[in-house]
């Protein structure tokens, strides 16, 4: 039981009734912990389709699909988000952040709602903002921060409830250069240093060319896997 | 956590924001308005007819009150006056014969009451004396057979001071007798029904006329404090057992009526406005949600209950009511204290409410019940109406929150 992450068979129509879409046509995947993959493919190919299914937040039309262990789809609704909150951290590519909560406020958040003690999210904030480099920006509300430093906040708030993976949906697409090549530094300092699984979609050849493993879809399906040596 | 999302929310659409708390703002204040004025009508109504005509509480013969024969005197007059004059809790009382009998001018005749008093009494009793707009006092002349009739009659017969109008009464062996009296003073009170049918006279006259035991037919008092009301009145019905004795809901229908109503016409009042609240504030939560669809999918993505995501709509929606519902209680507060000493003049629009004993100058009543009640009904309302929009903020699916702009 060392994967992670188990897709077996995925199908996902939508519309089946009207004009069905076939937006993932039989995707097979594995994740191991620690691993540190992009998913790419052209528009339309399916990946915000399976990293929504991948996160509960969509059921697929056929096929399962388990997390570490667990076949999510047993999982009621309610089950469903309580597994989420445990085990899987969402960073969006837009609306990431609560606006009305400042950065630490909303990395606080998940902690608040797993119950964890004052203490224990005081220092884990400060811990995790640090580690994406806004210790001095923890009082400003999203509106306040750069693109960039959004999602870094995102990345903090992903990680705070200390999830087993880390899926990010084209999470560098609204973000300059220099800003994506800094979020990039810090996901790939997390994913070695604290062996944070993630899992991120990108169309952008710079974030690609730092994954350690490229799964590319097409048209619905898996067309190749290649694991980076390093 | 919850409550700190909740509380920055409001400030997020400031106009929608300032939109449901004008409304509830507004709504309370009217509920207390509506509420006082009602209040204080009825009161007004209640203590007018309680200070000139019904006072407190009323002794009477078993039968008089439905026959209102002669014969049904108190035989005991003496004692119960003697009974009640000893007692502290009684203000003032007064001794009425009351004959039921004819007025006669040149243009006609009408049935009336005809109520033999004793002046002093029914000055300390009622202030018959301070409500006559021409001539003078039962006890300012020495006139014989002296009569006070009210204005409208007066207008109504062509009678004038020194006019002498004959009254026909009954005597207690069934005869009549007639007897001329003159006009010495006019009395306005307020209540047209009352005035048209009653005048008075001196008891002495009448008793004179009468030629009977003048036994009076009814003792009516005022007591200082409205609380001792039960008190002394199952005091006295201990005490003369043969006589009935009544306060001033049982003698007086309407009153009884009126302050039983008071209740019903209120909470229909009270539905209306929060009827109408519901539905300002269920619209403009529902905008509130629809506009953070993402967002709320987002929070249910990153491990927000449903139940949480409810709370929170609902928490928001009565932190609006009650930023604002204390600001409309005081603004109520401000405007009933306002129109509580100063009186709310209705004299534009209710010239006929005088004849059924209603003034034109209302006194709103502040009570502190009715602040409860609107505070209650607010909450209610605010609770209500978060209910629908937050059911479909729970709705939402995440996934939402995953699709781009
Ligand atoms: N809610 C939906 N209803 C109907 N069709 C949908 C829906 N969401 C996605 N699709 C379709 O499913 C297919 C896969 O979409 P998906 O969003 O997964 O692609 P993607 O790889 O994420 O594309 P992009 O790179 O543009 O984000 C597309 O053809 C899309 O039009
Ligand atoms: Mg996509």
């Amino acid at each position: 039981m060392d994967k992670v992450i188990k897709v077996q068979g995925v199908t996902k129509t939508y519309n089946p009734d009207t004009i069905p879409v076939h937006a993932l046509r039989g995707v097979n995947l594995e994740i191991e912990p620690g691993e540190f993959t992009a998913l790419v493919g052209p528009s339309g190919s399916g990946k915000t389709t399976l990293l929504n299914a991948i996160g509960g937040l969509d059921t697929p039309t056929g096929g399962s699909i388990t997390i570490r262990g667990q076949d999510i789809a047993k999982l009621s609704d309610s089950a469903m988000i309580e597994f989420r909150k445990q085990y899987i951290g969402f960073v969006f590519q837009a609306y990431n952040l609560i606006p009305v909560l400042t950065a630490k406020e909303n990395v606080e958040f998940v902690m608040l709602l797993q119950g964890k003690s004052q203490e224990e999210r005081a220092t884990r904030v400060k811990e995790l903002l640090k580690a994406v480099g806004l210790e001095d920006q923890i009082d400003r509300r999203p509106a306040q921060l750069s693109g960039g430093q959004q999602q870094r906040v995102a990345v903090a708030r992903a990680l705070a409830s200390k999830p087993m993976f880390i899926l990010a949906d084209e999470p560098t697409a609204n973000l300059d250069s220099k800003s994506t090549a800094n979020l990039l530094d810090i996901m790939a300092k997390l994913n070695k240093e604290e062996n944070i699984t993630f899992l991120f979609s990108t169309h952008d050849q710079r974030v690609i060319d730092r994954a350690r493993r490229i799964v590319t879809l097409e048209d619905g399906q898996i067309i190749s896997d290649e694991t980076i040596a390093s | 956590m919850i409550f700190k999302i909740a509380w920055r929310n409001i400030w997020r659409s400031k106009i929608r924001s300032f939109t449901v708390m004008a409304s509830v703002l507004v709504g309370v204040w009217a509920l207390i308005f509506v509420l006082s004025f009602t209040a204080g009508f009825i009161n007004s109504y209640i203590s007018s007819a309680i200070e000139n005509e019904i006072s407190h509480i009323q002794v009477h013969h078993p039968k008089f009150m439905d026959e209102k024969e002669v014969q049904y005197t108190l035989k005991n007059t003496t004692s119960i006056v003697d009974n009640i004059s000893k007692n502290a809790m009684v203000k003032a009382f007064s001794t009425r014969i009351i004959n039921s009998g004819m007025l006669a001018t040149a243009r006609g005749s009408r049935g009336i009451q005809i109520r033999g008093i004793n002046p002093q009494e029914e000055a300390n009793l009622t202030r018959l004396n301070e409500k006559l707009t021409e001539g003078v006092y039962l006890d300012a002349t020495k006139s014989r057979n002296a009569l006070l009739v009210s204005r409208r009659l007066a207008d109504k017969m062509k009678l004038k001071l020194k006019s002498k109008p004959v009254l026909s009464l009954q005597k207690e062996d069934g005869t009549s007798i007639s007897a001329a009296f003159k006009v010495v003073g006019i009395y306005e009170l307020g209540n047209a029904l009352f005035e048209e049918t009653n005048v008075f006279v001196r008891q002495s006259d009448l008793s004179r006329l009468m030629e009977g035991e003048h036994n009076t037919h009814e003792v009516a008092l005022l007591l200082n404090n409205m609380e001792d009301l039960d008190t002394v009145k199952n005091g006295l019905a201990a005490t003369f057992p043969e006589t009935l004795v009544q306060n001033y809901k049982e003698i007086s229908p309407n009153v009884n009526l009126y302050e039983s109503q008071m209740g019903g016409s209120t909470y229909v009042i009270i539905f209306i406005v929060m009827l109408a609240l519901i539905f300002g504030i269920i619209n403009t939560m529902l905008m509130a949600v629809l506009e953070r669809t993402k967002e709320l999918g987002m929070l249910m993505a990153i491990g927000m209950k449903r139940g949480q995501v409810f709370s929170m709509i609902v928490v928001e929606t009565v932190f609006l009511a009650m930023i604002s519902a204390p600001i409309g209680l005081l603004l109520g507060f401000l405007t009933v204290s306002y129109y509580s000493s100063n009186g709310f003049d209705l004299s534009a629009y209710g010239k006929g409410m005088e004849k059924f004993g209603f003034s034109d100058q209302v006194y709103l009543s502040l009570d502190v019940s009715s602040f409860i009640t609107v505070t209650v009904a607010v909450a209610i309302t605010a609770v209500l109406a978060s209910l629908y929009p937050a059911f479909k903020a729970t709705r939402l699916k995440p996934v939402d929150a995953m699709s781009t702009v």
